[in-house]
Order: C-alpha cells, then structure tokens, then sequence
C-alpha cells in the first residue's frame, strides 16, 4: 500500500527547492484533518475509498471520539509532479518529486498553542473555511498568528458538498457565499502589510483559493478548469483564469463575454456558467443514478473508471466520480507547491523573525540561505510523548545544517543567556526520525529545511528549545514563540491516595512537557496548580495526567480558578516612602495607570525591554504621549522582564543611583508578579521613582537592604493609588438558529455576560452572536447553554482582554474585597488585607 | 539598656565597666552581622564569651537587629538588657537607629565605648589623622558591579590621604532569590580577603581605564 519508501523521502529531503513544510489551520469543525487525509491518500498511506473517514492525523483515541483534534500532528508526505502540470511554474525545482512535510493543528481556540508551535516550523498555511460558515473567530485568531510568524497562507473553500447537497443553492448565490468568505479572510491579510513577504492576500484567479469537499475527496482550483477550457477552446490558460472570477458574464447563445449581466436567461457569471454548474451537474446525475448520462459526460472530460466501481450507486458512486475526476490531492498540493514558499524561499525573509543574535553572524547566514553545510540551527517546538511511557521525542525543524543520529548538540533552553552556562545542556542525539501520522522512520540524518523528531533529548528539553553544533558556542537561540491566548484558567489537583503523591509530581513534570502552553506550579500553600486555556483544555491534561502520565492514579480537582490582576486606577495620592531595614535608605515612588493600550503594546512585544531605545521613545512619544527624556529613564518592565508594568526614574541628580538601580528592578520584579492586593500578577501599573536618600557607603545599601524596600514602597503607592482587580473576559462566538436566540440571551443574561454583535449569516438562517463573557463565569457554560437551546448553540471561547471590577478591594464587606480575601486564604497567606502602614514609613 | 562595645581581640577585651554592666543584665545579645571577634561566632567560641561572662548571650542576626530590635526594646523596657557590638558602638557600623528608637521609647541608653578597627588602624605606622573617607568594598555580583569606591579612594588620594578598605562579610544573608519571599533561605557565609579585594579594585579601575592611582 505505501507507495514510498524513507529512503526515497530521505533522497528528497536533500532538495531544499522541493520541500513544503506547511500547516493546516482553521476553525473548529471546518474540516482540516478530513481534508488531510485526502492529502494522505495521495501519497498511498491510507487507502483513497476511506479517505474523508480516517483522519489520519488524529492519533489519539480521544481525538476520534471526540472528532476534533487536540494534538498536532506531522505527517511527511511524497508526491510527483507530472512534467506538464509544472510547465508553468517558475520558480526553482529540482526535478519533478516534492515533500510535503504537513502538520495537521487543532481548531478549537483552547488549543491554540498547539497551532503556534506548528506554525514556528512551517513557511506556509492551508487555510482551511467552511463555505457556509465563513471566517470564524478561530480563522481569524490563527490567520493573524500566521502571518505575525510570516507564514504565506493559501486558502480552501471546503465543504463545498454542503452547497450541493445539503443547501441546493443555486449558482450566483454560491459565488455570492464564495465571494464573501475570500473577501473576509482578506480583510484580515489586508492588514498585514509585509515588504519582504510581499501581497499575502488570497485570490481564485490566480490559484491561490480551492474550493474542496474534503469529506469526499475532491477539490479544484480555477487552474483545473482553465486548464481544461483553454484547450477546448484555444485560449490562453491565463486569460481564462481572469474570466472565470469576478464580474465576467458568458452568454452561451451569443458566445460573447461581457462584464455586465445582460439580462438574457442564458447569460450567467464565468464561474457559475464554467465550474459551479459542471460540478453540480455532475453530482447530481450521480446522485439520481443516472448512468446513462453519466458514462458519456465522463467520457468528455476524460475521466475513466475502473469497471468494479461501475456498479456503486448514489452517494458512493458520486464520491468515486467526484475523487476521480477532480482529486483533492492533486489541486492542494499543486496549489501549496505553486503558491507557497520553499524552505529556501522562506528562510530568506523569516530570519529576522527567527533569530535572536546579530542577523550578520554565520548562524544568521546559515539560516538565510537554508545551508546544508552550515553549522546547525534547529528549533524543538514541542514534545511529543513516544509510545514507551514517559519518554518524549522532541520535534521541530531543521533551519540551517544538518542533525545526524549520534551527533552531540548543545541545547539551548528558553532561559538560555548567550555567554553563560545558564539552561545549557549537551548531549548526543540518539536516533532522527521522521513522522508519518501514526508511525515513525529512523533516518540517518536530516538535512536543513525539514521537520524532524529527535530521540534521546527529553530530559533536557522542557518545552521548546534551540540546538545547535556541540562546538557552536558563540550561537544564539531562535526566538521564543508567542503565544495568542493566556492560561487564563487554573485548577487545583490532589492526589486521592496521598502516597501518590510522588507520582504526580512526576506526572505534572510530563504534562508540562506535552503541552506546549500548560503550565504547572506550585502555590506556597502546597496545592499543585495546573493553568490552561479553557475548560476543555484543562479536561483534557486533566486526562492526561491521569491516564498516560500517572497511569491510572486517582486524582481529585477542585473548581477551576479564575487568574485576576492588580491594577491601579489613578496616580498615587501623595508621594509614599519606605525606608530599609536598617534605616540609612529611603526610596520614595508614586504608582500611576499606564495610559490606554500601552499594556497591550507590552504584551504584543511592540515595546519591551529588549527594544532599540530610539524606537522604544518614538512609540513611547509619538503613540502614548510620552514626554521624550521620560521615555529614555525606563528601568525595567515586570514581572518576568517582559510584563505589562514598569519602573521609571524621575529623579534628579541623585549619587549612587546606578548602584541600586538593579536591586529596585529585583525588588520590582518581586513586586509585580505578587501585587500588594492578593499575590497576583500586576498589570498596567507605571512605578515612578521620585527621590531615594541613600547612605554614602555601598556596604549599607546592598541588595539585602534596597530589594525588600523597593517592594514594600511600591505596595506602598499601590495602594494609595486606588487599587483595582482585572478580570479576564472571553470573546464568545456562537452560532444558532433563530428560535435558539432567546435561550443563548437568557443564559449570557445569568452568566454576566453581554452580546455586542448579533448578524444573520448570508444566505442561511443562521445567526452569529458575539459576546463577552467574563472568564470566571465560563465554567459550565457550554453545558448551560446547550441545555436552554436544547443543543443549538455552540459556543466559541478566546480570552479577549482584561476588564477592570469597578468595585474597591480596600472598601471593607466590597464584592471585589470578599474575592481578595477569597484569593489570600486559598494561597495559604493572610486573608486580612495588610494595612498601609506595613509598606509605608514615616520620617 | 547598654550598648557595650566589644573591642577588637577576644573576650577579654570588654572595658572593665562594660564587663561590670553585662554581669548585672537580665538579658545579653551580641550582635553578630557587621564584624566578628577574631576567634569567630563559633558555638565554640559563644560558649567563651558565656563562660568568661558568667551569663548566657543570645545571637543577634541581623534580621533580628534591623527587623525585629522592636522586641529587645521592649524587653529593655521591663529588664535591664546589654546589647554587644564588636569594636565600638558608633564605630564602623552605626547602631544610631537602636539608640534613636530607645530614647523615643523614653529608654534609658547607656553606651559603653571601646577600641574600634578605625582608630587600631594606627597600628600600621600612617597617622590616623591623614586618613580620608573610609569605604566599604562588597562582593561583586554577576549583574551587580557597584564602582562609587573606587572614585572615593581616587579623592582621597588626590587630597593626599590614605584610605581604610573595609570589607565584605557575610555571615547569614538570604540569597537574592528569596529576599521577597516568606520563606528565607541563607547563603553560606563568605568573607572578603584581600586578594579579592584588590582583583575588585583592579576590575573596576579597567572598567573606568582610570590611570594607576593604587
């Protein structure tokens, strides 16, 4: 059945001109993975009668029962061109085979971090739309991570059987649908505007849309059809791919195109006249049984049929005609080689994106021109858990260089510092495999330009990592990925039987490992915390971790808990002082918000610690209204370095300032990782140092004596600048008919949550419903939601923003007070909120 | 309440009126974080102090010293209370806030003076009165490279004056990672040695390219 060997793939893996690594991304139930086994099938590892029913991709037993990926999964795949079919592609090639290194992600916004750590190892992305549902939220969430990594996307129409089928929509209506859903998802592209990775936007004309029916195997481009017609008719191929998009009308009677609709009946648009019409009639002969009429239309179009398939009848026969005729495999993947960028391509432009060090340095270079003989660059974006429990492959790609097996590599952590030993291992590599869905191939080695999965490194790696040559010491790690959504929910885990305890210690350290965006810790009052995207999130690593990395121990959680914030809402009242322990120091700060969407700057990384300075106060200037010396005198942003809150120097001509600028940045980083309120994360909080009075002598102003002062002085203005808690708010996409409207109201009514956008979707009677819906309130929503529309909404939940709670924690019996206290007592610190006078002196 | 210098050699150097005050005290603390006897803060070398004292002696760390010298002020209040200072009370090390915060507390404050490394540094043959602003050298961190010494000891020259270099001990310090946390932990206790002293010295007259003034 397998039509390739590894060895034949390994042989092609050297031809960085015909490699396509590429994700497939889309919404939650829009069909990627059954779309993908169409595209495994071409490549012989599944059987082309059951491709749209396997999903190959979804390995796990959950995943089938469940029919939605949560884990995603690389597949290399092997495929031929035809001479003829490249004749008119232009870029560079190295004869006529291609690999496909495919990576199928999960379109439920709760695992959205499974489809950036795809992402970080692809240059393109089959964007995959449901023609009746359109761009949905998830589309958009993961069309946008896409090309904030420069990923070139291309997109498919799919489902198209439902147009056919299920809807019967008649022929202007469909390109009416089509139309709209190409022109939403370039919208988004719009926005981003690239030089170096050029238009990004979508269009059929020029190949770069497929309409697909994934479910059933068929899918085509405008290419196929212009293809066809060109020859019939002895036109240009091009020229008929222009005519049959947009407004080119053919009458058949006159046999003149025009750009208007004449109004003649027999007049109709190019595309409906030429593609849809075809399709459709088709379908329906088969579907009618009509074998008269079929063998001869077949005929026409040179499509032959083996004799035992002559005898299917209805949806099976149609299926067979459909596959054979228009193969889904043949118009993506000659849309993807066409249209999306070779490793070599790509690389040339993602470099920036990618690399951390100087972009002149011979890693740099390696990377650019994707150099086989360069020293290696390869960037693990995720674990993947190998079938002997515990043990974990590390999988990525292979930017520049080679990786061998046996080869010793130095492996460069998330917290790696270039020049120090810190999160810095080298080990030898003990096998390279390459992925296949549900199997692995060992290979000798595998040469830049390729995904790989590693064996033998787990120990090392935690999450993600870079690799290099073990004599490559002066290289610098690929840049960390970016994550679009927050473990926002967290949970408490305990073990049922306390002497398993060990084993869930174990066990989370696993779960951390699998999952590139879980996090786990430990809470000072002992409880074992696991913080997650959503609820289904949470249930599946609950799952996990019960089943594959504890084997079977029982485990009991408590209610999901909700993260929150601390904030300020004003400037400090008065300038507030603290003085260190030993009394010879004394820093006085003022605490004041940071202004409108400077946080969301920090957290989009358009400002941050790492920045160029000049470009950090023309932002800082130009945007926020920053005054240009002020913006220069940002000490440090928190917590982790990197957090939406800072310190900033306002003082004048003081001695020794540079000498405890350091321990006031450690203290800082202390300070806003557990806020004065409850231990939370601060957030949009602007620290001012206003004066500090300092002993002459450094020995009397170490960091012993300056980190805990400048906590306690920045709790100090915390809490004379009226402190607020954040909450954290969903953006909640459902889609429902009519009758189910007043049901999803009332349940949003209940759940503090509130509609901002309600829209009938074209063309159905379905409505589409946006709301935000605050993150504490979620838990059992779906379950509600489903129960008062008896199971007509499906709701869709992303963490949209941070919303300030307008009551004040410091008003005693205040809701927001009794959720501080709630807070401190399960932390196991003091429910009593600490008087200012704990933070603050007095002369 | 007393404030009893120690002096600097061992046990035996107390002044005979500091002796006098520690053997009428309820309560004895010594304060063990800016400096040390020259035997050490041993368990061993407490037990010398006890013994040669006649009465038990409680660590003062300096936690205690600067975090919680609220309850020995208290104490002092109802009992009498000697609090030990190696050298001399308002020596190297100022223990003003102690005495500031007793007298606010309308404590009686005795202070007891004795020999302090400030004036002994006559020993070395340069007249204490050619001495310019003594500085602390501290142990250099990874991220933390304090160099204001330096240009004190570059003035002090330029005026013509020696300088006295006192350096770093650290005896009981909770490491960085935990000085904001509730539950301390503690460094191993370090002393500067000259060596380092003058590697540090060196280190920092490259970094300003200051020209030879050592």
């Amino acid at each position: 059945m397998v039509k390739f060997s590894s060895e034949e793939l390994r042989r092609i893996m050297d031809k960085k001109h015909n490699i396509r690594n590429m994700s497939v991304i889309a919404h939650v139930d829009h069909g990627k993975s059954t779309l993908t086994d169409s595209l495994v099938a071409a490549a012989g590892i599944i059987a082309q009668e059951t491709a749209g029913d396997v999903r190959m991709t979804d390995t796990r037993a959950d995943e089938a029962e469940r029919g939605i990926t949560i884990k995603s999964t690389g597949i290399s795949l092997y495929y031929e061109m035809t001479e003829e079919s490249l004749a008119s592609f232009k870029g560079d090639r190295d004869g006529n085979e291609y690999l496909i290194n495919l990576i199928d992600s999960p379109g439920h916004v709760d695992f959205s971090s499974e489809v950036t750590a795809a992402l970080r190892i692809t240059d393109g992305a089959l964007v995959v739309v449901d023609c009746i549902e359109g761009v949905c939220v998830q589309t958009e969430t993961v069309l946008r991570q896409a090309l904030g990594e420069r990923i070139r996307p291309v997109l498919t129409v799919n489902k198209m059987d439902r147009c056919f089928l299920e809807l019967q929509v008649d022929g202007e209506e469909a390109y009416q649908t089509f139309q709209k859903v190409i022109e939403n998802a370039n919208v988004i592209m719009a926005t981003y505007e690239d030089p170096l990775l050029g238009d990004v936007q979508v269009y059929p004309e020029k190949g770069t849309v497929a309409f697909s029916a994934g479910l059933h195997g068929w899918a085509f481009t405008l290419t196929n059809f212009a293809k066809m017609y060109a020859s019939k008719f002895g036109v240009d191929e091009g020229k008929m791919m222009q005519k049959l998009w947009g407004e080119n009308y053919f009458d058949p009677a006159t046999k003149k195109w025009t750009s208007k609709n004449s109004g003649a009946p027999t007049c109709k648009r190019g595309f409906v006249q030429f593609c849809y019409e075809p399709v459709k009639q088709i379908i329906n002969i088969c579907m009618n049984d009509q074998k008269d009429k079929l063998w001869p239309m077949l005929k026409k179009l040179g499509v032959t049929m083996k004799p035992d398939e002559k005898d299917l009848i209805g949806k099976a026969l149609m299926k067979r005609v459909m596959q054979t005729w228009l193969p889904a495999s043949a118009a993506l993947l000659e849309m993807m080689i066409f249209h999306l960028p070779s490793p070599h391509t790509a690389q040339r432009y993602r470099v920036e994106n990618l690399y951390e060090g100087p972009l002149d340095d011979q890693y740099a270079n390696a990377i650019r021109n994707c150099d086989p003989e360069g020293p290696l660059m390869l960037y693990v974006s995720k674990m993947i858990p190998a079938s002997d429990k515990g043990r974990f492959f590390a999988f990525g790609r292979v930017f520049a260089g080679k990786v061998s097996t046996g080869m010793k590599v130095r492996i460069m952590g998330p917290n790696y510092i270039p020049g120090t030993k810190k999160d810095l291992y080298t080990k030898s590599v003990q096998r390279t495999v390459i992925w296949m869905g549900k199997k692995q191939e060992s290979v000798e080695d595998v040469p830049c330009g390729n995904t790989v999965a590693l064996v033998g490194l787990d120990q090392f790696i935690t999450k993600n990592a870079t690799l290099t040559g073990e004599k490559e010491v002066d290289a610098h790690p690929i840049k960390a990925m970016k994550f679009s959504v927050s473990p926002v929910v967290r949970v408490a885990v305990r073990c049922k039987v306390a002497s398993d305890l060990p084993k869930l210690v174990e066990g989370l350290k696993r779960l951390a490992k699998s999952d590139p965006m879980v996090v786990c810790s430990i809470e000072e009052s002992g409880e074992h915390i696991i913080a997650g995207a959503g609820e289904l999130h949470l249930e599946i690593c609950m799952k996990d971790l019960q089943e594959d990395f504890m084997g079977g121990a029982e485990l009991i959680q408590d209610d999901p808990i909700v993260s929150y914030r601390e904030t300020v809402l004003d400037k400090s009242c008065r300038t507030v002082m603290s003085k260190s322990p030993n009394k010879h120091n004394r820093l006085y700060m003022e605490a004041r918000p940071l202004e409108d969407g400077l946080a969301e700057a920090i957290d989009d990384g358009r400002i941050g610690q790492r920045d160029d300075p000049k470009v950090r106060v023309k932002i800082l200037s130009e945007e926020f209204n920053w005054d240009k010396d002020l913006a220069k005198k940002i000490w440090a942003f928190g917590p982790e370095t990197t957090g939406p809150n800072m310190v900033v120097d306002m003082c004048k001509g003081v001695q020794y300032l540079n000498e405890i600028k350091d321990h006031v940045c450690s203290g800082f980083q202390e300070a806003s990782k557990y806020g004065a309120l409850a231990e939370e994360n601060m957030r949009g909080i602007c620290f001012e140092v206003c004066d500090v009075v300092l002993h002459s002598d450094t020995i009397h102003r170490g960091a012993g004596q300056i980190m805990p002062t400048a906590r306690r002085v920045m709790f100090a203005s915390q809490l004379t600048a009226k402190p607020r808690l954040l909450e954290p708010v969903y953006l909640v996409e459902i889609q429902a008919p009519e009758n189910a409207l007043g049901g999803i109201y009332s349940v949003l009514n209940q759940k503090r949550g509130h509609v901002f956008e309600e829209m009938q979707r074209m063309g159905t009677p379905l409505y589409n419903i946006k709301a935000y819906l605050p993150v504490r309130e979620s838990f059992g929503f779906s379950g509600a939601l489903r129960a008062s529309t008896s199971g007509q909404a499906f709701p869709q939940c992303v963490f949209d923003h941070w919303e300030m709670m307008t009551a004040d924690p410091l008003e005693a019996g205040s809701q927001a007070q009794q959720l501080v206290e709630e807070i401190r007592k399960r932390k196991g610190i003091k429910a009593q909120l600490p008087p200012l006078s704990d933070f603050e002196d007095r002369l | 309440m007393y404030i009893i210098g120690l002096g600097l050699g061992d046990e035996r150097d107390i002044t005979v009126r500091g002796l006098e005050a520690v053997k009428k005290c309820d309560k004895v603390y010594i304060e063990a974080y800016t400096s040390l006897l020259s035997f050490g803060i041993s368990s061993n070398g407490l037990s010398t102090l006890e013994e040669f004292y006649g009465r038990p002696i409680i660590l003062a760390d300096r936690e205690m010293v600067e975090e919680r010298a609220d309850d020995i002020l208290l104490e002092a209040r109802e009992s009498s209370v000697a609090f030990l200072v190696v050298g001399d009370p308002f020596g190297a090390t100022t223990h003003t806030d102690l005495v500031v915060r007793a007298k606010k507390l309308g404590l009686e404050v005795n202070v007891i003076h004795n020999a302090s490394v400030m004036n002994a540094v006559g020993v070395c043959g340069l007249q204490l009165y050619r001495y310019g602003e003594t500085v602390s050298l501290t142990f250099f961190t990874d991220t933390w490279r304090p160099d204001s010494f330096y240009e004190k000891i570059q003035q002090n020259r330029f005026l013509g004056l020696h300088t006295l270099c006192l350096l770093d001990i650290r005896v009981k310090e909770p490491t960085l990672e935990s000085l904001c946390r509730r539950k301390k932990q503690y460094e191993a206790p370090r002393y500067m040695t000259i060596l380092v002293a003058i590697e540090q010295l060196l280190e920092v007259q490259q970094r300003l390219g200051g020209s030879g003034t050592k």
